[in-house]
């Protein structure tokens, strides 16, 4: 009795789409050949979703016409979005200042904001939650309606803080980087000390791997961390979280620990800090 | 078999995936305060399972041009780099037609057995090859029982599906 069932499975194909996937899955992670054509899938997906979404507002709205509520239901989400428009806002005009008052000598074209110009305010498009909560890759995409030409490594703010830098632009669709996400580094300082925090692929916290010195020796928990404006894509001195752990166990090498203070799940608007 | 059937089949492992997203947003760890410290501790295969499913339904109609095929949509779609699902799908489908007949004479438990292995050593890969970080035993241990559970489910659903669909 054999002891192999017989099949029709041609090996030679099998041992071809082996090495095909192989080598593009190789390809893609070593040089990011595809990413490209996978944002433009991810973005059209994410145009399609919201084009769901707004059908099925549609419809919602077709329906609550009859309710009484409707008309304040409309007031308290505009005064909402308006106050996050205004909290953005705000915290940009602040910021924008800051640089301008830095670079004031360096730019003559910079900072849309300091010259009068409307600030640009994003609404999210998608989040990608499910990489957020399980993995270390984290982003979200925000709409940009006005098809601005939005450049890459930009500062995006939440309208208290900083939540991460534009990573490129999909279809229109501004993709953003979050802190929290493993492959974005951030300079960061601590009292004196300074270091380039790397997210630690879960929500919320960044690490700092550095050897132990004099200045390392202050740093303790609840001590607040500042952007270090050394790598010069954010300004410096904006508060962004606090030292929440310090692990000593490594010789000569400690790992602080940071949790940051903007939690990108809360907020629907985010402003980009054009310069 | 016709372009439709093929259609039809990609649908239901798109499906699978999307439901697979949909699941993984919940996050238990915000409802347990025990749970907020630990790693994300499940993630389902259901897109994984329904594409094994079809393979071990229907060995002679699904070669390896049809999971390359899937495989690279679903990559372009659901993954963080193309080829991943392509290798896998390709694997799978290649292990599932040489001993398809086996598994013809096999028990339901051990088929459990046998797919939610499959569906966490997908899951170690993955974790292993994009997110080394947040790689944890726990992740996969969990994993399998939820995914060995969810075998028969998709199993007799999606074997009423095709007898309804595809004939």
């Amino acid at each position: 009795m054999a002891r192999t069932t017989p099949t029709f499975t041609p090996v030679g194909k099998y041992a071809l789409a082996i090495l095909v996937s192989l080598s593009l899955l190789i390809s893609d992670i070593n040089y990011q050949t595809f990413s490209s054509i996978r944002g433009f899938v991810q973005a059209a997906g994410i145009y399609s979703e919201l084009l769901i979404d707004s059908f099925t507002t549609k419809i919602t709205k077709f329906n609550s016409i009859y309710e009484d509520k409707k008309e304040l239901i409309k007031v308290n989400k505009d005064l909402q979005n308006a106050l996050l428009k205004l909290q953005n806002k705000i915290f940009l005009e602040k910021k924008s200042q800051v640089l301008a008052n830095d670079l004031i000598n360096l730019y003559d074209e910079t900072l849309d904001l300091s010259q009068g110009k409307e600030a640009p305010v994003f609404k999210i498009a998608s989040f990608g939650l499910k990489n957020y909560l399980c993995c270390s890759s984290h982003s979200l995409y925000l709409k940009n309606p006005k098809k601005l030409k939005v450049a890459v490594n930009l500062p995006v703010t939440n309208g208290d803080t900083f939540i991460g830098q534009t990573s490129s632009l999909d279809l229109n669709l501004i993709k953003v980087i979050l802190f929290s996400d493993s492959a974005h580094i951030l300079p960061v300082k601590i009292k004196n000390f300074f270091c380039n925090a790397r997210g630690a692929g879960r929500p919320l916290l960044i690490t700092c791997k550095v050897y132990k010195s004099s200045e390392f020796l202050k740093i303790q928990n609840n001590d607040p961390v500042f952007t270090s404006g050394l790598g010069g894509i954010f300004p410096r001195n904006i508060p962004i979280g606090k030292v929440i752990k310090i692990n000593n166990s490594i010789v000569n090498e400690s790992e602080i620990t940071i949790t940051l203070d903007a939690n990108p799940l809360e907020s629907n608007y985010f402003g980009v800090l054009v310069n | 078999m016709k372009l439709s059937h093929h259609f039809i089949i990609f649908i239901t492992i798109f499906a699978g995936f999307w439901v697979d997203e949909l699941i993984s947003q919940f996050n238990v760890r915000e409802y347990i305060h025990l749970a907020n410290n630990l790693p994300y501790l499940i993630e389902t295969c259901i897109g994984f399972l329904i594409f094994c499913y079809w393979v071990y339904a229907m060995p002679e109609k699904l070669h390896s041009s049809a999971a390359l095929m899937h495989g690279l949509i679903i990559d372009l779609c659901f993954g963080s780099a193309v080829g991943f699902h392509m290798l896998f799908f390709v694997s799978i489908s290649y292990i599932i037609h040489v001993y398809v007949f086996r598994f013809r004479i096999f028990s339901y438990l051990q088929l459990i057995i046998f797919f939610g292995a499959a569906s966490v050593f997908y899951l170690a890969c993955k974790y292993l090859i994009f997110f080394p970080t947040n790689y944890s035993y726990l992740l996969l241990i969990f994993s399998f029982l939820i995914n060995a559970g969810a075998w028969l489910p998709i199993y007799f659903g999606m074997r009423s599906f095709r007898r309804t669909f595809i004939k």
